[in-house]
């Protein structure tokens, strides 16, 4: 017998004008939902990410269709993927007979569905489906029996699992009774390819002929109707992320990772400065609160939430488009909370892994910015302090800045002001300047490059913060004071190449400078150190030695910097165990965002939580390359009580005494 | 009402101070410059008067030096003064404590200045005599040192503090001029908005010649470290050998440990 | 040479900073008379001449009137200098004497050096030496700078006094807030300063102040930051002490504070600045980074 199905089988011809135009009418009420978003959205400020078009169009394209962004987190991620696939079989199943029925046969008379083919479209689709609904228990059986830790179930969770349930499961069941009626006697070898429908046939073999056609007739009825449903309730639930989700992947921003609005502080027109209230964020930032499917992830790896801070980066996200809908005038310090906003480290663990390109960072940047320029507030009075003591001299700590430079008395290096002819600009930061511990960091730095034959010069009390804590807490105009004044000295060297030993200084000068005039190759002393040993600039002697590395946020996670830094301790003998986070799931050390300034005063300390990790590799030592983390880590071995167990040193340390002595 | 807040541009004092040329006073190349703390209390206690005050108060901010005071002029407008005079003097800091008063009472007399706010103490010098200096010169009611403020209907009603933590309540009519304290309040933080306000403000510059009316009173012949005190032993290195050699000369000069 | 020393009275009872005055004058090698506004039930162990007002009538905070008996006791003595102690009667009376016989202040005097008066400056970190153009002028001595000297005998009172109201009306005393804990009994004060870093560290410095069986002290920076309570304040307006001994931690020695403690018995200091203006009345000063320093002793002594 031939392969091949009648389309429109019982349910007859005439069905397909109404059919048509239900669906549209359908579509139309799905179109109008979204519609009603727009004046929601557009109370935010215009922002163009509508640029590049093609770019984006291929970007979106192939985030979606390959899910790449949902099953990098396996729990609940490899569940989606499947069951988007599978989702998306069946759809084009169901566009191909329509094809076939509307276009193919009365057109053509070509009949594709039919012989091989349809055999094949028969079986993956079953298969689709079967998966499809494995996929669906695996959903149902994660959030309501699992119950993973924070997330949130409520009515839309109900009405769309029950919806495609439904759907599925009727999908199956009109294929079975049609199987019933017209298939499972009459062709078996060819139900065969329908083992799903095969299965759902079963149901029906004891029913009447007549009863048959009546149940496949409703049954096909009932099918359309949840799938008009399906179409409707779009974007009324959480189903409206099929839509917004994927548009996110089009809108996502160009611009390098971690790049801030640079306000222009001329404008003398300016009132607002950072954002009060939701008009004074971007549509983009409302349209985020759309995009978003409380899958919590963000929440999961943020380490403010982790240790009990009141911060998560989901809730803000949520809390923005509530007040778009409810409460436009609503203060947005008020609903997210002081608090909140300013545990952020800027870690932007959440931005990464959010499979929703969801953009969490710059909206707690805006709101801080409204705290700090709008009301002068610090998350704390030794904040305060800190950030005076910027603005006299130049460093946190409210040391003299003329002895900036002392730490290099008797090194092999220029001050710039005497001799600015050098390879290099050694931007040291106020770190390493000035605290005791990370002035080793410099020193072995100068020993490295030393060796390498690199002539550094460093500006010593010419330089200042480089004023990236103070405009991540939201002081754009002190950070563009002080970066003005290095700016205007940098330039005045002419200076070709900048590098530094602190991943803050580093995204500062490389990319935040660039919006203020400075636009020269800046590096951070890894990828320079790797450099200088790929064209045995350096040679070392490697010693063998058992580490884990710590993946400095600003450094992996922000300027994708990760092989290198393995890459030269391995050449120093080091054997890595590495962490379970580490690379891009790296856990902050809780410095970033400018809380390098602060006291953690509220949850667990977050250097602690790093510290266990740490020690859990069983690795006696821990290796970074940032002055804060290096910083918070001898803090947390010392508070935590892993004085006997772990020893924190930096990269620069390691490879400084492993230099090979020349003949 | 019109009020008046003093204010002195001081060196960070983190600084390390070298003599000038002239060992007199110290030398002021590579020093960070700031308000005087005492003064960053007193503006903000003008500015919150103001404030309560409203429509029809005016706040002027005065400092006397070299250009470089002007940025501590301009954060005090950025605080919340709505203008600012300053008096251009290069040789500020090799005048007494006199000149500088009858400076500023100079500028002061026949304005109509109803409530003068100044520090009690600038931390370079110390002399905590401008601001009561000032109000004899004038003849204003004066208190000093206060850590609490309240004015209503022409009386100031103001709290010093005394040693030992207690404090005195005082009661005076303007015009006065109460020299302020640390802890009088929480200087505020200045906005942008407010940042840029100040930088529409007006700072009339009147050269120091055209007030300068008195003598030196007091002369600095010298100006240098403390002398080292004999006896006094400085102890360097190891956390663990300091901590060694302090248990002995616990053990050694005191009874503490046996 | 011929001194007029201002005396102090308060609350009703003769201070004894008055008796510093005393001290700098016999270090200045010159002849004195004195005036107080306090009460004959409570005069001053001196044998000279006492210009005695009634602080009853005059009130013990009352600047013009007190400027007026001052004057009057001047134009008597004609003296060359007028001391006063540098408290905050004297630092608030001072500049008006001064300003109303147009004469020279030097203030909060710490020594004499040949013919001029050295003060302290900068945070106390450095030193000035200042001398009055006429050789006459107000003086205040620094509180604590000069010894307690007690002349002995019975002054000659000549009663003074003023009348009006003066600009000036004194309300009352307030009470400092209730002490729990009384540094002026103490004999090991171990004391938190701005160096300490954090609140978080205040207990450290706690376990160093127990294991030495000793009391917490705080310098003011601390107190204001909230990290320890005012009642543990040494300074001048906090409690002054004279413990057997003084361990400063991260103190710079802010001349508040020093008056406060510096004549405590033995002087450790700990501080990561070597010049620090504590290391001048310390008698060890160990150069160290409190945190790393402290632990590891209390660590030692308590074992």
């Amino acid at each position: 017998m031939e392969a091949t199905r009648q389309i429109y089988w019982n349910i007859g011809h005439g069905v397909v004008i109404p059919m048509y135009i239900l669906a549209f009418a359908a579509v139309g009420v799905m179109l109008w939902g979204f519609r009603q978003r727009l004046p929601i959205w557009r109370q935010g400020k215009p922002l163009d990410r509508f640029d590049r078009y093609d770019e984006r169009v291929k970007r979106m394209i192939t985030e979606v269709f390959s899910q790449v962004k949902i099953y990098r987190v396996t729990d609940g991620g490899l569940f989606h993927s499947l069951f988007f696939w599978s989702f998306l079989l069946l759809f084009a199943g169901t566009m191909l007979v329509m094809i076939q029925a509307d276009f193919f046969t009365p057109l053509l008379q070509v009949n594709l569905l039919s012989g091989e083919f349809y055999k094949a479209f028969s079986l993956v689709l079953d298969l689709a489906g079967i998966l499809a609904l494995l996929m669906l228990a695996g959903f149902f059986i994660r959030r309501f029996v699992i119950q993973p830790k924070g997330l949130e179930i409520v009515k839309d969770d109900y009405i769309v699992l029950q919806l495609l349930f439904a759907i599925l499961i009727t999908g199956f069941l009109i294929e079975g009774a049609r199987m019933a009626a017209t298939e499972l006697q009459q062709n078996p070898a060819l139900a065969l390819f329908s083992p799903g429908g095969l299965l759902a046939g079963q149901l029906f073999t004891a029913l009447t002929p007549d009863a048959l056609l009546v149940t496949h007739k409703i049954l096909w009825w009932l099918h359309f109707v949840l799938v008009l449903g399906f179409f409707c309730a779009i974007p009324y639930t959480k189903l409206r992320h099929i839509f917004t989700t994927s548009a996110n992947a089009f809108l996502a921003p160009f611009e390098a990772k971690g790049s801030i609005a640079t306000i222009n502080l001329e404008d003398e027109s300016a009132v607002q400065f950072g954002a009060a209230t939701i008009s004074d964020l971007s549509w983009k930032d409302i349209f985020d609160a759309d995009a978003c499917t409380s899958c919590k992830r963000c929440q999961d790896r943020c380490p403010a939430h982790t240790t009990d801070k009141p911060l998560s980066p989901m809730k803000i996200v949520k809390q923005i488009g509530e007040l778009a809908e409810s409460n436009p005038a609503g203060s947005l310090v008020e609903t997210v909370s002081q608090d909140a906003l300013w545990s952020c480290t800027t870690c932007r663990a959440c931005q990464d892994v959010c499979p929703a390109n969801i953009e969490h960072v710059n909206k707690i940047l805006e709101m801080r910015r409204n705290l700090t320029l709008m009301e002068g507030a610090f998350p704390g009075d030794e904040v305060r302090t800190a950030v005076s003591n910027i603005e006299v001299n130049g460093n946190p700590f409210g040391l003299a800045y003329a002895a900036r430079g002392d730490w290099s008395d008797g090194l092999p290096l220029t001050v710039m002001e005497q001799d600015s002819d050098v390879d290099i600009l050694y931007f040291v930061g106020c770190y390493a300047s000035f605290d005791k511990r990370n002035q080793a960091v410099a020193r072995n730095f100068i020993k490295v490059c030393a060796a390498a034959g690199v002539k550094v010069g460093i500006l010593g009390k010419e330089e200042k913060c480089c004023g990236e804590p103070v405009r991540k807490l939201g002081n754009e105009y002190l950070y563009q004071m002080t970066a003005a004044e290095n700016i205007e000295v940098i330039k005045a060297y002419n200076v070709k190449k900048i590098v530094t030993t602190c991943p803050h200084c580093f995204n500062t000068l490389a990319r935040d400078y660039k919006d203020l005039g400075l636009d020269i190759p800046v590096e951070h002393y890894s990828t320079y150190i790797n450099t200088l040993l790929n064209s045995e600039k350096l040679t070392l002697t490697p010693e063998p030695f058992n580490f884990t590395y710590h993946d400095s946020c600003y450094l992996g996670r922000y300027m994708d910097i990760i092989e290198q830094p393995r890459a030269i301790l391995s050449r120093a003998g080091g054997s890595i165990t590495e962490m379970d986070k580490s690379r891009y799931d790296s856990f902050c050390c809780s410095a970033g965002g400018g809380r390098i300034m602060a006291e953690e005063k509220m949850g667990s300390k977050i250097s602690e939580a790093r510290i266990r990790m740490a020690t859990e590799t069983g690795a006696p030592l821990l290796v970074s390359n940032c002055p804060f983390c290096l910083t918070m880590f001898e803090d947390g071995i010392k508070t935590g009580g892993a004085e006997e167990v772990l020893r924190v040193r930096d990269l620069a340390e390691i490879v400084a005494e492993r230099i090979a002595v020349t003949q | 009402m019109k009020l008046l807040v003093c204010i002195k541009q001081v060196p960070d004092l983190e600084s390390r101070f070298k003599p000038d040329a002239a060992g007199v006073w110290y030398n002021e190349t590579d020093l960070a410059f700031r308000m005087n703390e005492y003064d960053e209390y007193a503006v903000e206690q003008a500015v919150q008067l103001r404030e309560k005050l409203g429509e029809g108060t005016e706040l002027t901010v005065l400092s006397i030096g070299p250009d470089r005071v002007v940025e501590a002029i301009k954060k005090a407008l950025a605080m919340g003064c709505d203008n600012a005079v300053h008096i251009q003097d290069t040789a500020v800091s090799a005048k007494d404590p006199w000149q500088i008063s009858s400076i500023i009472s100079t500028y002061v007399q026949g304005k109509g200045f109803d409530l003068i706010f100044t520090g009690m103490q600038s931390q370079d010098r110390g002399s905590a005599q401008v601001g009561v200096t000032v109000a004899e010169q004038l003849g204003f009611a004066c208190t000093t040192t206060i850590v609490g403020f309240d004015y209503a209907d022409g009386t100031v009603t103001a709290k010093r503090e005394l040693e030992g933590g207690i404090k005195g309540v005082v009661k005076l009519k303007t015009p006065a001029l109460v020299t302020c304290q640390l802890g009088l309040n929480v200087p505020r933080y200045p906005t942008l908005p407010n940042i840029m306000k100040a930088k529409r403000k007006e700072i009339t510059v009147i050269p120091v010649a055209d007030l300068l009316t008195a003598d030196l009173l007091a002369t600095t012949t010298s100006f240098h470290p403390p002398a080292k005190k004999g006896g006094g032993i400085v102890l360097e290195g190891d956390v663990g050998e300091l901590v060694d050699k302090v248990i002995a000369i616990l053990k050694d000069k005191t009874a503490v440990l046996r | 040479m011929k001194t007029l020393l201002i005396g102090e009275y308060r609350e009703g009872k003769l201070l004894d900073s008055t008796y510093e005055l005393f001290g700098f004058a016999a270090q200045l090698g010159a002849d004195t008379a004195m005036l107080l506004v306090g009460s004959d039930a409570q005069l001053p162990a001196y044998g000279g001449t006492l210009y005695l007002a009634d602080a009853s009538v005059c009130g013990e905070y009352s600047p013009d009137l007190h400027k007026q008996l001052i004057l009057e006791a001047v134009q008597k003595e004609n003296p060359d200098y007028i001391v006063f102690v540098h408290s905050s009667y004297g630092w608030d009376l001072a500049p008006r004497v001064a300003a109303s016989l147009k004469v020279a202040q030097v203030s909060e005097i710490v020594g004499l050096v040949d013919g001029g008066f050295e003060v302290g400056c900068c945070n106390a970190k450095m030193r000035r030496t200042v001398k009055p153009a006429s050789g006459r002028g107000v003086l205040t001595i620094q509180a604590g700078a000069y010894p307690v000297l007690q002349p002995g005998g019975s002054p000659a009172v000549q009663k003074i006094t003023a009348a009006g109201g003066g600009s000036l009306e004194f309300v009352g005393y307030e009470a400092a807030e209730k002490k729990d804990v009384d540094l002026g009994k103490a004999e090991i004060i171990v004391s938190a300063g701005r160096g300490i870093g954090k609140k978080d560290n205040v207990p450290v410095i706690l376990a160093l102040a127990k294991a030495l069986g000793g009391e917490l002290g705080a310098s003011r920076p601390v107190v204001d930051a909230g990290w320890v309570e005012h009642s543990h304040q040494v300074g001048t307006t906090g409690q002054t002490v004279s413990p057997k001994l003084y361990v400063a931690c991260g103190i710079s020695g802010a001349i508040q504070h020093l008056a406060g403690m510096k004549k405590s018995d033995f002087i450790i200091a700990i501080n990561k600045d070597k010049d620090a203006p504590i290391g001048e009345i310390a008698d060890v000063l160990v150069v160290a980074d409190v945190m790393q320093f402290v632990p590891a002793l209390t660590a030692k002594v308590a074992r």
